[in-house]
């Protein structure tokens, strides 16, 4: 089955006039193949590589190469990069910019990146923040966060939240959140929940505020993942287990109500996630033996079974629209 | 075989996505869009990948404690026999369950449909493990390829028909390698099976099989390129004649794999700009990105981070002036934005992942976090 055939078809029932499907035809044949996001990958791999490549080149020779030239070039480049961003910019709104430049994007995340190794050297070479590290990370946290809503730029977003959060000593990014980080200090667990909550506030006020809207689900994504799984932590092996329990509960409803208000699923699949873990562990940790015994055979078959019948009525339960 | 999903919905399926991109291309009115999605009716339940995604896991789950609940009945006699035909017991169900749900939900391809065929294909395999103890590797790979090429003859499920593609590559070369000329010619059997595959794959025009022909494609295109690879040749010959790895002796033919090595990339690049073909492109650029680590690998001229930062300057530089040249579509080849971008978000997730690890407070190595990732900076 193919063009000719489906054309010939609509023709046989009428759908399309006879001239229409000639030009269908045309158009399919001349139709140009566009080539690009194969380009836009070419070039995010090459700002990549050239990146790490600068990045392990500044480091290792540090002695020969004259720093003033290391500084030199990477503060050249820095400047070029944010002098293209500022020339091609869009005046600011609040809304999603739709036609951006063709390279300011790439340009502002090369900048940034470039930024950061900069900082690092100034400090590894000249010790330019002493030991106020604090400030070290939080000096590209603000500017990223003020680039990011400058110039409308969610990679920018997400690089500025995830200083913000290693700020406070948490890594944060989605690969890593559970390899990297110690949950065993109960400070890091409430730090990470408060945090969580504050980002999934901030997305849900861009939402509603619309400040910035379709930068929720950068916030959401990575606040609600953060919270759900300090929350669940928390909840696992803290003091103030109620306490955790009553904010992932609350947490998951959110998410859920979320997804159902922006219809966006993959909030749907978290909150249904992250709260079935949660009720199954309650169920186990807090139910007497006796009715456990009996009861923990039939239980995960038919709490998933549960579960699948939901997400097979999900559009009719919470009302969706696709 | 009797095809698993109702076959005139999926032609239906098909009809309609096409008329919905002539569309919006402004080739169809909205009238003529309604009249098609009437005519071509179609009610397979489609979810969004993230429900399909629950859905999948948690049919795993409670499929996996179906067969614990199972098993207690078996409690008492445990042994071999038992847990034969416990697996089949369970596949048996599994499969049951699988038919009536596509024929009562209408399900297609939407993560429980997936999750019970690929455990109740796993419950036969094991089955048949168990069954026949003692067989030659050969043997057990038929096995595998028996049950997913029926399987996938009938879903038309694109993991089943990777494994059965998969499993017909290892049985060939099992068996090759039994022989000393086999042994010896086996980079250029595979590649002739690639090359077999690929035309009798090319042959075949059906609609229902449409998205595994891809696949397969695609699986043939990399083997056909990792054949000829003069890296995986040289490491390969000598795991085969479990020689010391680390560096391996010089193979014969040498210069036909070089030549191979640089050729197959070209040739898949250029055909799929000639044939407006996105599979050979893109397999042809990734192919292209291994066989440069392949002559790196081998020739080592100059220091890691200098061929980053060259590779990194070359490649900002070609993406930004072919995007230049392609500001007026030429040869057939443009650069619009054909379609918008879906993945905006998940890409703001994979650069706060790369670049966005930012220095680290305690360590004294304080800088750029790993360099700023790197993708493939890592692996070199």
């Amino acid at each position: 089955m193919n063009t000719k055939s489906i054309l010939e078809s609509l023709i046989l029932k009428e759908i399309i006039p006879r001239q229409q499907a000639e030009k269908i035809l045309e158009f399919e044949t001349q139709k140009p193949f566009s080539i690009h996001w194969e380009l836009r990958s070419i070039l995010y791999l090459g700002i990549s590589l050239l990146t790490s490549g600068l990045g392990i080149l500044v480091y290792e020779n540090i002695d020969t190469i004259g720093h003033q030239a290391i500084i030199t070039v990477i503060s050249a480049l820095i400047a070029t990069c944010f002098y293209y961003v500022y020339k091609t910019r869009q005046p600011f709104q609040w809304s999603e910019i739709n036609q951006t430049t063709k390279y300011g994007d790439y340009s502002l995340l090369f900048g940034c990146t470039l930024f950061l190794i900069l900082e690092g050297y100034l400090q590894f070479q000249y010790n330019f923040f002493g030991t106020r590290y604090g400030i070290a990370i939080f000096i590209p946290t603000l500017l990223f966060f003020l680039l990011a809503y400058r110039f409308d730029h969610r990679g920018v977003l997400s690089m500025a939240i995830t200083g913000l959060a290693s700020w406070l000593g948490i890594t944060i990014s989605p690969m890593s959140i559970l390899t990297k980080n110690d949950f065993s200090s109960p400070g890091l667990i409430a730090t990470g929940t408060i945090l969580g909550l504050a980002l999934c506030l901030i997305g849900w006020l861009s939402e509603t505020r619309n400040l910035k809207k379709h930068f929720a689900f950068t916030y959401l994504i990575l606040g609600g993942n953060l919270a759900a799984v300090t929350g669940l932590t928390g909840v696992f092996n803290q003091e103030f287990k109620i306490v955790y329990l009553l904010i992932v509960a609350m947490l998951c409803l959110f998410l859920v109500y979320y997804a159902r208000n922006s219809q966006s699923l993959i909030f749907l699949l978290m909150g249904v996630i992250y709260g079935y873990f949660l009720i199954s562990y309650s169920l186990f940790a807090y139910l007497p033996d006796t009715i456990l015994a009996a009861f923990s055979i039939y239980y995960f078959m038919l709490s998933s079974v549960g579960v699948l019948f939901f997400l097979l009525n999900v559009k009719k339960i919470l009302g969706l629209k696709k | 075989m009797k095809k698993g999903y109702n076959e005139s919905w999926v032609q239906n399926l098909f009809i309609q996505s096409t008329a919905r991109s002539w569309s919006k291309n402004n080739l169809l009115t909205d009238g003529q869009i309604d009249q098609v999605e009437a005519t071509y009716p179609e009610s397979f339940y489609r979810p969004g990948i993230f429900v399909k995604i629950g859905l999948f896991l948690f049919t795993i789950f409670g499929g996996s404690f179906f067969a614990g609940f199972l098993s207690l009945f078996f409690f008492e006699s445990a042994g071999n026999k038992t847990f034969a035909i416990l697996c089949l017991i369970s596949a048996v169900c599994y499969y049951f369950v699988l038919e009536f749900l596509i024929k009562e939900r209408k399900l297609f391809h939407s993560g429980i449909d997936n999750a019970l065929l690929y455990m109740a294909n796993l419950a036969v395999i094991t089955f048949l493990l168990v069954l026949f103890e003692g067989l030659e590797f050969w043997q057990y790979c038929l096995f595998v390829l028996l049950v997913n090429g029926i399987t996938s003859l009938r879903y038309a499920d694109l993991f089943t028909v990777f494994i059965t593609i998969t499993s017909v590559f290892v049985l060939f070369a099992s068996f090759l390698i039994k022989f000393p000329i086999g042994k010896s010619l086996l980079p250029f059997a595979i590649m002739i099976l690639s090359a077999a595959v690929y035309l009798l794959n090319k042959k075949i025009e059906s609609l229902y099989y449409q998205e595994c022909q891809k696949l397969i494609k695609i699986v043939v295109l990399i083997t056909f390129y990792l054949g000829g690879n003069y890296y995986i040749v040289r490491q390969g010959n000598a795991l085969l004649a479990d020689l010391a790895t680390n560096n391996a002796p010089e193979i014969p033919f040498a210069i036909v794999f070089y030549i191979f090595t640089a050729a197959i990339p070209l040739f898949y690049c250029l055909k799929g700009l000639k044939s407006k073909d996105r599979i050979f492109l893109v397999v042809g650029l990734l192919a292209v990105a291994f066989s440069c680590f392949t002559f790196r690998y081998y020739f080592d001229m100059l220091a890691i981070e200098i061929i980053l930062c060259i590779a990194g300057s070359v490649l900002i530089l070609f993406s930004l002036l072919i995007i230049h040249y392609l500001k007026t579509p030429r040869f057939g080849i443009s650069d619009d934005v054909s379609e918008k971008r879906k993945l905006a978000n998940l890409e703001a997730l994979l650069i706060a992942n790369q670049f966005g690890q930012a220095p680290e407070a305690d360590s004294v190595k304080f800088g750029g976090g790993n360099f700023g990732g790197g993708g493939a900076g890592n692996d070199y």
